[in-house]
């Protein structure tokens, strides 16, 4: 180890949504001087509006911070902030692995949550060093002694020296700093040895091109270096390496255990997946950092224009994404319903709400999702095996032998007194419980093996409205499993619309049938005929509603000559018209796509 | 009818007055104000009629001085709040300003529950030849539940008393479609209505507009609506009826016995011009909107400070003037003259609205729409090169929709 290695810190922040992550890396970088007040946004290392607002952070930002420590040394805390989403996982477990230690944020009014407990397992995956503070103290309802008690229980790690902190009024955040600078370990590795870094996160940049954010396991790394990517097989040479201040400060060279930014003239994000490792073309490593893997979507979505927007806008915004979020999967597809339009790819739910809503509002796209579905393994009466994201290209029942659907693992944390409630849910959503943990004596972990099917069709916001947003989930891929499920067909006036037909549970196929036959009827308006609305297995018609003709739509009186009154009316008219989609003789209004997939709590 | 820019004047004038608000009102009337206030009204009223002759009332609008009219409607509230002497204030002005042609009609509103014999032949003297009752229903339980101030049997005397006082031209107002209404009710309305034999009959499905108490008796359940079946089913039967009784119908919800259309209501649907004057009214001159406010302090006091009350006026655009054109036209049953809207516009119908051509066939194919060759839809004569296009009978239900595709 070098000398200058001593006095670097590498460390993540976990916590549960909420719980004032954010917040504290914000008084983090004020109370070490790296950012004025003056210049703080709420919330710095959250850079996209969308995850501002939602109070969420997506996309990794890391930070350098200089703190002068009680013990008169200076040292170097690389702040490396982690995705709080179940969907991210594996771009936090790569944070995880840049690091040495991680601080863990628990709310002293809430506990710990399924989802930190999940990236705690990570972090202890990588072995590092947990940190646990305290938050919020200075709520009337905070808890802080039960707390810890509660770490300790759970997570079997000395909590009772643990910082009590707000960070939003700024309270005890030096003792935040000293605790990482005395308990984090500063980072090993051989500055002589061969060029290791590894990629933690990536992200395009108009000037640059894609900017690598890397931790350097060994050796080091400088400007005119070429180099190698070592599963991608890729060359570049770097042009520019740096740190952030924050804002990005190049610097001649990045030495063992720092934590900067790399540039090398790359076009796409994919080109330096997140989970890679980088050597040098002339002087290569001779195996690779453990842990790469190519994440694979689990969801997927039909993303269409709207009857206003342009398919060339729509495919131009993706690929925009795309080069951003290696995650993000899309290539071209047709509905017949709608058009010209794409299959998109993604790791989870969320992440496909994050990128439909950057769509329409950074791009400003209209767009039309259709329902998202997982991947089924379907096999063949000839024994070949289709993997099927897309209800419409389900092979017809006589050619398949039998399908298989994803099944997940899912942890749900709650409150005991929802525990009823949510087995319920559990049960109605085929979920099997493998066991039920008491955490304390009023939260409960239930684990449960569930299709992911059901996941991503409404559980989410069952839960949290069933548990006054109380309850947490987090959920990982386990096995596919023979499954009884069938594609259900929506008919309008007759005649298949595509775009709604979602493969279902045989169990769950009335019910649905139902609800998005009742659906539609809400939200299609009368027309000039009857328009029966069906929900169909092959021939089988399952559920039936009617939209019922309209007989007026007159303006009986049109006073004194107000005529820009009545045009007011016709132009309201004519917007709403506007956003409906023609399918056949029956115009559908968009939000109809989404209307179907909401989740109804009267229900 | 051939000859589309008419120089003739249409005059609006609103009197905001009323003994009692209705329950359906949505229009700008205040009740209980006392004659002092009504009389700053009219003096304001006289003040905007003025500075309009003279080309005060706002920068972009034309002076009117010396311009031939052939329609006057006082309308409301309730016009017949007024006295003779006030309203023959107004007059006096509006003939000091402008030349009224011979057959000039000059409609007023008026209220079954408010004129005596003397003040009816004290309008007619001031040339006022033409009344529009608000008879609404000849079912009191009905007129009950709209808010209305008088009953049947004084809407009866009402249209006696015109009679007497000289009116040859009467018009009387009705309403269907009243929650708790029956086809029963509407028909003998129907028929005791046609027995007084008036010039004109208007028939109007009740709009149940946001904030009004009928509006709020239906949300809150007290008043149940009828459906739209029900509505559609006495809109049609009241048109049979009519037509047996000898009034044809002109416009979506006006029927008259032959030459006596309303001559003032047809320039709203035809883009002649008509001046509006007083609170809340509307105008449409030399191709330019406008309207005053719906405050009738505010009017008042602005007036008295020598201010315009026009608050909003906007140049039509050709495309503007085109599209109401269309969806003002197709209010009347004779609909609109396609190839006199390439004259006027200088485009071909067929070019300007390509886009919707579609659409329209489609309406054609299902019967609501009729596009006619060379005839006038019966009325007037047949012009060789004449092109109409009307709404059915059917078509009306849904004019809105059809109308929509040219806005």
């Amino acid at each position: 180890m070098s000398s200058y290695q001593k006095y670097i810190r590498n460390f993540s922040i976990i916590a549960h949504i909420d719980h004032g992550k954010s917040t504290l890396a914000d008084r983090l970088l004020e109370t070490t001087g790296c950012v004025s007040t003056r210049d703080m946004k709420e919330q710095f290392l959250d850079n996209m509006d969308l995850e501002r607002e939602r109070g969420i952070t997506i996309k990794l930002q890391t930070t350098r911070l200089v703190y002068k420590a009680k013990d008169g040394n200076e040292y170097i805390l690389n702040l490396i902030d982690t995705p709080g989403h179940v969907d991210f996982n594996y771009e936090v477990s790569r944070s995880l692995a840049a690091c040495e230690g991680a601080v863990l944020v628990v709310d002293s009014t809430q506990g710990v949550e399924a989802q930190t407990l999940a990236n705690v397992y990570l972090a202890l995956d990588e072995d590092l060093e947990i940190v646990p503070v305290i938050n919020k103290i200075d709520l009337l309802s905070a808890r802080p002694e039960e707390v810890k008690d509660e770490i300790e229980e759970l997570i079997g790690i000395d909590a009772q020296d643990a910082p009590l902190i707000s960070a939003k009024n700024g309270i005890n955040i030096e003792d935040v700093l000293e605790a990482i600078v005395q308990k984090v370990p500063a980072p090993t590795g051989d500055p002589d040895g061969k060029l290791k870094a590894l990629i933690f996160d990536s992200y395009y940049d108009n000037y640059k091109g894609v900017v690598i954010y890397a931790r350097i396991v060994d050796g080091s790394i400088k400007k005119g270096d070429t180099i190698l990517m070592m599963n991608t097989k890729k060359k570049y040479e770097v042009t520019e390496v740096g740190v952030n201040a924050p804002g990005q400060v190049p610097c001649a060279e990045l030495g063992t255990g720092m934590v900067g930014y790399i540039c090398a003239s790359i076009k796409q994000v994919s080109d330096a997946r997140v989970g890679d490792t980088i050597t040098l073309a002339n002087d290569p490593a001779e195996e690779a950092l453990p842990g790469y893997k190519k994440v694979q979507p689990m969801v997927y979505c039909g993303i269409y224009p709207s009857s206003d927007e342009k398919y060339e806008n729509v495919k131009d915004a993706l690929e925009k994404l795309q080069v951003n979020d290696a995650a993000f999967l899309f290539e071209p597809e047709t509905s017949t319903a709608l058009g010209f339009g794409f299959r998109c790819g993604f790791l989870g739910l969320l992440h496909m709400e994050i990128i439909v809503e950057r769509l329409e509002r950074e791009f400003d796209l209209g767009i039309i999702t259709t329902s998202p579905s997982v991947i089924y393994r379907v096999v063949l009466t000839d024994g070949t095996v289709k993997m099927i994201q897309n209800p419409s290209n389900l092979p017809t029942p006589q050619e398949i032998s039998y399908i298989e659907e994803p099944m997940v693992k899912a942890d749900i944390m709650l409150p005991n007194e929802y525990v009823g409630s949510i087995m319920e849910l559990c049960q109605d959503r085929r979920g099997k419980m493998t066991h039920m943990e008491y955490i304390t004596e009023t939260r409960v972990l239930l684990h449960y093996e569930m299709p992911l099917n059901e996941v991503i069709y409404d559980f989410f916001d069952a839960l949290k409205s069933k548990t006054r947003g109380y309850g947490s989930l987090d959920y990982e891929f386990l096995r596919y499993e023979k499954s009884n499920v069938v594609k259900m067909d929506v008919l309008l006036n007759k005649s298949l619309v595509d775009a709604f037909s979602m493969i279902v549970h045989e169990s769950k196929a009335a019910q649905r049938g139902r609800f998005v036959c009742e659906k539609l009827k809400e939200v299609i308006p009368m027309h000039q005929f009857e328009v029966p609305i069906q929900a169909a297995i092959g021939q089988k018609v399952i559920a039936r509603e009617t939209v019922r003709a309209y007989r007026k739509d007159v303006l009986a009186k049109c006073y004194g000559g107000d005529i820009s009154r009545k045009r007011k009316l016709l132009e309201k008219q004519k917007e709403g018209k506007k956003r409906m989609r023609q399918f056949g003789t029956v115009e559908v209004p968009q939000e109809a796509f989404t209307a179907v997939l909401k989740y109804d709590d009267n229900k | 009818m051939g000859v589309f820019v008419s120089d003739h004047l249409g005059i609006y004038i609103h009197i905001p007055f009323c003994v009692q608000k209705c329950r359906y009102c949505d229009f700008t009337s205040y009740a209980g104000k006392n004659e002092e206030f009504k009389n700053r009204y009219i003096k304001a009223l006289l003040k905007q009629i003025n500075q309009a002759a003279t080309g005060r009332s706002a920068a972009s609008l034309p002076a009117l001085e010396g311009r031939i009219v052939d329609s006057v409607f006082f309308g409301g509230g309730t016009p017949s709040l007024l006295s003779p002497d006030q309203l023959g204030l107004v007059m006096a002005e509006l003939r000091t300003h402008f030349v009224f042609t011979e057959d000039c009609e000059i409609t007023m509103e008026a209220n079954p529950g408010t004129v005596t014999l003397e003040i009816l032949r004290g309008y007619r003297e001031l040339g006022i030849n033409r009344l529009s009752f608000g008879v609404q229903s000849m079912e009191d339980e009905i007129l009950k539940t709209l808010g209305r101030i008088h009953d049947s049997a004084e809407a009866v005397r009402s249209v006696k008393l015109a009679r007497d006082a000289g009116f040859d031209n009467l018009n009387l107002d009705l309403m269907f479609g009243i929650p708790g209404q029956t086809s029963e009710q509407w028909t003998s309305t129907l028929q005791k209505i046609t027995a007084l034999s008036p010039e004109h009959i208007s028939f109007y499905s009740l709009q149940v507009e946001e904030g009004t108490p009928i509006y709020n008796d239906i949300k809150f359940g007290t008043l149940e609506p009828l459906t739209d079946e029900e509505d559609r089913a006495m809109y049609h039967a009241g048109l049979e009826y009519l037509r047996e009784q000898g009034y044809h119908q002109y416009e979506i919800s006006n029927g008259a016995k032959p030459g006596k259309e309303c001559r003032h209501n047809v320039k709203y649907w035809t883009l002649e011009d008509y001046a509006g004057f007083g609170v809340s009214a509307h105008g449409f001159v030399d191709g330019i909107r406008y309207c005053q406010g719906d405050d009738v302090t505010e009017y008042i006091e602005t007036l008295e400070r020598d201010e315009s009350p026009v608050i909003w006026a906007h140049k039509n655009e050709p495309e503007d003037s085109a599209s109401e054109f269309m969806f003002t036209g197709l209010r009347l049953v004779r609909g609109v003259d396609l190839t006199e809207f390439e004259e006027r516009f200088g485009i071909s119908f067929e070019s300007m609205y390509k886009e919707i051509l579609e659409e329209l066939e489609e309406f054609r194919c299902q019967g609501f729409l009729v596009i006619e060759e060379g005839s006038t839809n019966g009325e007037g004569t047949a012009e060789g090169g004449c092109r109409r296009m009307y709404l059915t009978e059917r078509g009306m239900d849904i004019s809105n929709r059809i109308m929509a595709l040219f806005v």
